[in-house]
């Protein structure tokens, strides 16, 4: 299952290092820093949940199990946001 | 030279607007009917009903009606038309309100914004006293027509301080403002400024033990920008932007302006205190 950012529903800004993330339908911000900021630029590039921990570990070299429940909880965070998407 | 011709236009365009005249006010603007002590934006034009029986009509492109009770008083005439008047109608002509006074430095503008009473007159009031003349006093007005900068536009209320406050900025008083408010209209040490200036910092205040002046950075900045919720109404009724253009507003302030959070004691000797040390923050920042 590909995970995608929930394109329409959104509308993100970069500040500093920083993205800023607003749901369209609520209104609420995100600030996005570190590995959210990294899960969140990862998902424009059509991966699924295996795919995104093989990216995170590439890029911050943690081990897969250390780093899955990590990636699961923003995942929902972000679906729970109206912010995911899966196809 | 193209953007300060383009800014002259879009000003001279909000003095245009901002003209008045007396005459007789409606109770109501598009099919709504507006109380005493009420306000309506509707169809590009503004409303105000106020309980003194002022009235105050902004019409597109006829300027400013003022209506005058029996017995009226000049003194609150001015304040509505310098205030809830000139911001709504500044709205409706695309310029951004802060709540905010200001002073100038090297061509740019330095603003400070708070709750009322923070202090933002007399600490930039004060700031004459370091050979910083006044920008604007309580209301800042940005202009954003031009993509890559934020300009701010001179004030147009005259400067107001109490009797206190004259003493510990140095400024001159000229004239009361009336009977019940306790302030003068006054002239800052080292004058003001009367042309539009690229916006650099606004300044966030806040009350502390210790003098610090913290640079707000990342995405604090942008929700910074939630302080100001006065003006941000006026602005939300006058242009009723969507989500997506109140958060691409908000982006663009955010990455434009330079931001700070300044925290100082609030007492006499406090107030000294931070004014010399505000002035080496804008001459360090200006550098």
């Amino acid at each position: 299952m590909i995970l995608t950012k929930a394109t329409g529903h959104f509308t993100e800004t970069e500040i500093d290092d920083e993205i800023v993330v607003m749901s369209l339908e609520s209104g609420d911000f995100f600030s996005l820093t570190g590995t959210a900021k990294a899960i969140w630029l990862a998902l424009d590039a059509g991966l699924d949940r295996h795919g995104l921990i093989a990216h995170l570990v590439g890029e911050f070299g943690a081990a897969p199990n250390a780093i899955g429940p990590d990636v699961d909880t923003f995942l929902e965070q972000l679906r729970g946001a109206g912010l995911l998407a899966s196809r | 030279m193209k953007n300060t011709c383009l800014h002259d236009h879009v000003a001279s365009r909000l003095a245009s607007e901002i003209r008045w005249q007396y005459g007789e006010v409606p109770h109501g603007i598009a099919g709504v009917h507006v109380p005493p002590g009420f306000r309506c934006i509707a169809d590009g034009c503004f409303l105000l009903r106020c309980e003194s029986g002022y009235g105050y009509l902004y019409e597109p492109g006829r300027g400013i009606t003022i209506e005058r009770p029996p017995n009226a008083d000049p003194d609150e005439e001015i304040l509505w038309l310098n205030g809830s008047v000139y911001a709504g109608v500044a709205c409706l002509n695309g310029f951004l309100p802060f709540h905010a006074s200001a002073v100038a430095h090297e061509g740019r503008v330095f603003a400070f914004t708070g709750p009322a009473g923070a202090g933002k007159s007399t600490l930039a009031a004060g700031l004459g006293r370091f050979g910083f003349p006044l920008f604007c006093d309580d209301t800042l007005l940005v202009d954003l027509s031009i993509a890559d900068q934020v300009l701010a536009m001179p004030g147009h209320k005259r400067l107001k301080l109490r009797e206190d406050a004259l003493a510990m900025t140095g400024a001159t008083a000229v004239q009361p403002v009336g009977a019940e408010t306790g302030k003068h209209y006054a002239e800052p040490l080292a004058g003001s400024i009367a042309q539009s200036l690229p916006f650099d910092t606004l300044v966030f205040l806040r009350e502390g033990p210790e003098l610090t002046w913290e640079p707000i950075t990342g995405a604090a900045r942008f929700a910074m920008l939630e302080d100001d919720h006065h003006t941000q109404e006026i602005y939300a009724e006058a242009v009723r932007p969507t989500l997506a253009e109140q958060f691409s507003m908000r982006a663009r302030l955010a990455g434009q302006l330079r931001m700070a959070r300044l925290v100082r004691p609030r007492s006499t000797a406090g107030f000294e205190a931070s004014l010399a040390f505000v002035a080496d923050r804008i001459r360090e920042d200006a550098a």
